[in-house]
């Protein structure tokens, strides 16, 4: 007899229906989890849980932010006082400072809030994604192809179609194009990365390409698209973008609990009840609109998309994908580095795609070099 | 109590590739035992439990969970009846013991529902089954293997779910550590739930194991007891080596001993 190997050994906890439960655990207090505060309506079966560290964290990049952003309205060719940009954003003070403040910093200050918030967020959604924290939208080619169809329009190439849905053409040509040239190795892995790199350098010769053929004038109009600037964008394409942000970051929070569990192999994402394909798919789109999107306002800033979730993955614990964190991280480093280019060598102004270039170049090598962490 | 679930497959080919690895197979679990999945690299036994689990889509012939084709089933439902071990699950870095534990809770939760009385007590209860309470808080990279895997055990005990699928839980561990992770798989077997795991080594299979189903090419060969179907015969039919079959004097399990390879190749 096989009694020695198949004796129980402990309670083990059966699989019984909740009902059962409830009268077990009805007379206990639930704790929350540690690091967690929770509310709940047990009456109405409801329970919601608030991670501190993440409370701490969104209420700390929110007050940087801020703070950026009055910094970003008083600096510039003339330097106002903090009090003066927060009363005339109030609609006190006088003209002068008024329309300096509302006319030409603040649309710059809510397109450069705007752009970085769905880089980075698109960034963050990719790497969860591909589960590889090098796998932002500007690595895999999204960004150049948003680009180049963008500079198509411009240059005359294509018919007049506005820029963002040209972007979001181009983007929508680049993201299928690299998960198509990956196809089979999945999107884990370096090939899907050297896929998307060999589609971004292919969109980037073509940009390139359409600006040695047309005249000077022309070229110059679409120079800024080409390296990232935040210098008199449209404002149609920035509406445009706040209604995607807002909508985009909705539907991110609302995948929150799948991205988490993304970040597992699929089989035990799958295994824990989340529909992997179809969840990845949605994952997938909302990435690729919010960096088309954003392109469309400010170029290829694609770097931002890198930086931004790094900053909040430092800061957050490992229990949650940080979207909120990231999203608020890569606003602060658009203000700050949009702010720096202004203002560092004025009057020349360096553009915000190549102060981000300057800051996020050395950040991949970092990235690269130091030991592989498995945390997407 | 619930009644016990009944798990099968009806005429289920499936393929690996552009091969087809599993041919109009149909097999029924045993309930409330541990069924035990062996045989040669590449017969398949990885497939079949990729496809009683859903992660990949039958060619034809469909899994029946108490006679209901899964593939119709929403995950998230299918998630609450039957919980899997990957091969070599990895968890993000960082995590604790009871942070992975919990994870085992989502199907069970939602927006509204992120933390009840029943969660907490089953994770507790889950902590205690896999006798874990004493490293809760650790990182889940500061365990040993066997550590590790009873986490992992224990995250699919908290799913609550009357069905278990593991593959090859034990693939990564030394000896002292696959007992750990067999003694738990009995005491989850000994309280009512069906257990069903692939293994590579068939004397593991033999001794842990109430059922054991051997396959080849895509095809069982025999299932049963596996008393009653290990023979030196089935032994060079599944791995082409001759052996010599003992009766574990302890357990009364089949013991394979003197294993060489067959003069004449099958």
């Amino acid at each position: 007899m096989k009694m020695t190997a198949k004796q129980s050994m402990s309670g083990v906890v059966l699989p019984r229906t909740s009902t059962a439960y409830q009268e077990e655990v009805s007379a206990q207090a639930v704790a929350a989890p540690q690091g967690y505060w929770r509310a709940a309506l047990p009456r109405y079966g409801v329970s919601v849980l608030l991670e501190k560290r993440a409370v701490a964290v969104n209420i700390g990049l929110s007050a940087a932010l801020m703070a950026a952003c009055v910094l970003y309205l008083s600096l510039g060719s003339v330097t106002l006082s903090p009090n003066a940009v927060v009363a005339s954003l109030i609609g006190q003070g006088d003209s002068m400072t008024a329309f300096m403040v509302q006319q030409l910093r603040l649309p710059r200050l809510i397109a450069a809030c705007f752009t970085g918030a769905a880089f980075a967020l698109a960034g963050v959604l990719m790497q969860t994604l591909a589960r590889n924290r090098l796998a932002t939208p500007g690595i895999i080619g999204i960004d150049n192809g948003a680009t180049a169809f963008a500079v198509a329009s411009i240059v005359g190439v294509g018919v007049g179609i506005a820029p963002p849905a040209m972007a979001l053409a181009g983007a929508t040509t680049a993201a299928v194009l690299t998960f198509g040239l990956a196809a089979g190795s999945g999107t884990q892995g370096y090939r899907f990365i050297v896929a998307g790199i060999g589609v971004g350098a292919v969109f980037g010769a073509v940009t390139q390409l359409m600006l040695a053929r047309v005249a000077i004038d022309t070229a110059n109009a679409a120079y800024p698209w080409t390296v990232g600037s935040l210098n008199a964008r449209p404002a149609s394409a920035v509406q445009l973008l706040g209604i995607g942000l807002a909508l985009g970051l909705v539907a991110a929070l609302a995948l929150a609990r799948s991205l988490t569990l993304l970040r597992f192999k699929d089989a035990t994402a799958s295994g824990l009840g989340t529909s992997v394909k179809a969840r990845r798919l949605q994952v997938l789109l909302l990435s690729v609109v919010l960096t088309a999107l954003a392109v469309a306002v400010a170029g290829p800033v694609g770097l931002v998309a890198l930086i931004g979730p790094e900053i909040a993955r430092s800061l957050s614990s490992a229990r949650h994908v940080p979207i909120l964190a990231a999203t608020l991280a890569g606003a602060l480093v658009m203000v700050l580095a949009d702010l720096a280019g202004r203002t560092l060598f004025a009057p020349i102004e360096i553009p915000v795609g190549i102060v981000t270039a300057v800051v996020g170049g050395p950040w991949l090598l970092w990235i690269l070099m130091r030991p592989q962490r498995s945390r997407p | 109590m619930t009644s016990l679930p009944t798990l099968s497959t009806d005429a289920l080919s499936m393929s690996y590739g552009q091969r087809q690895v599993i041919h109009e197979l149909g097999v029924s679990l045993p309930s409330g035992q541990v069924t035990a999945i062996v045989g040669p690299n590449g017969c398949g036994k990885s497939t079949l439990l990729s496809g009683l689990a859903r992660l990949h889509k039958p060619d034809c012939g469909a899994v029946l969970l108490n006679g209901h084709d899964i593939a119709q089933m929403p995950a998230r439902q299918l998630a609450t009846k039957l919980a899997l071990l990957p091969q070599e699950a990895v968890a993000p870095e960082g995590l604790t013991v009871t942070e992975l534990i919990r994870f085992g809770r989502q199907p069970h939760q939602g927006w509204l529902r992120q933390w009840s009385a029943e969660d907490q007590q089953v994770v507790h209860h889950a902590l205690a089954a896999a006798g874990l309470e004493a490293l809760s808080d650790r990182p889940l990279e500061a365990l040993s293997g066997g550590q590790r895997q009873r986490a992992w055990i224990a995250m699919t005990i908290a799913q609550q779910t009357p069905l278990l699928l593991l593959d090859e839980p034990t693939s990564a561990l030394d000896l002292g550590h696959q007992i750990e992770v067999f003694e738990l798989v009995r005491d989850l077997a000994c309280q009512g739930r069906t257990v069903v795991m692939v293994l590579h080594d068939l004397a593991s299979a033999c001794r842990y194991a109430d059922h054991l189903i051997a396959m080849r090419d895509g095809q069982i060969v025999a299932q049963g007891a596996p008393a009653e179907v290990v023979t030196p015969a089935l032994v060079r039919e599944l791995y082409q080596v001759e052996c010599t079959l003992l009766l574990d004097p302890d357990t009364g399990s089949p013991l394979l001993a003197n294993v060489r390879r067959a003069s004449q190749p099958a």
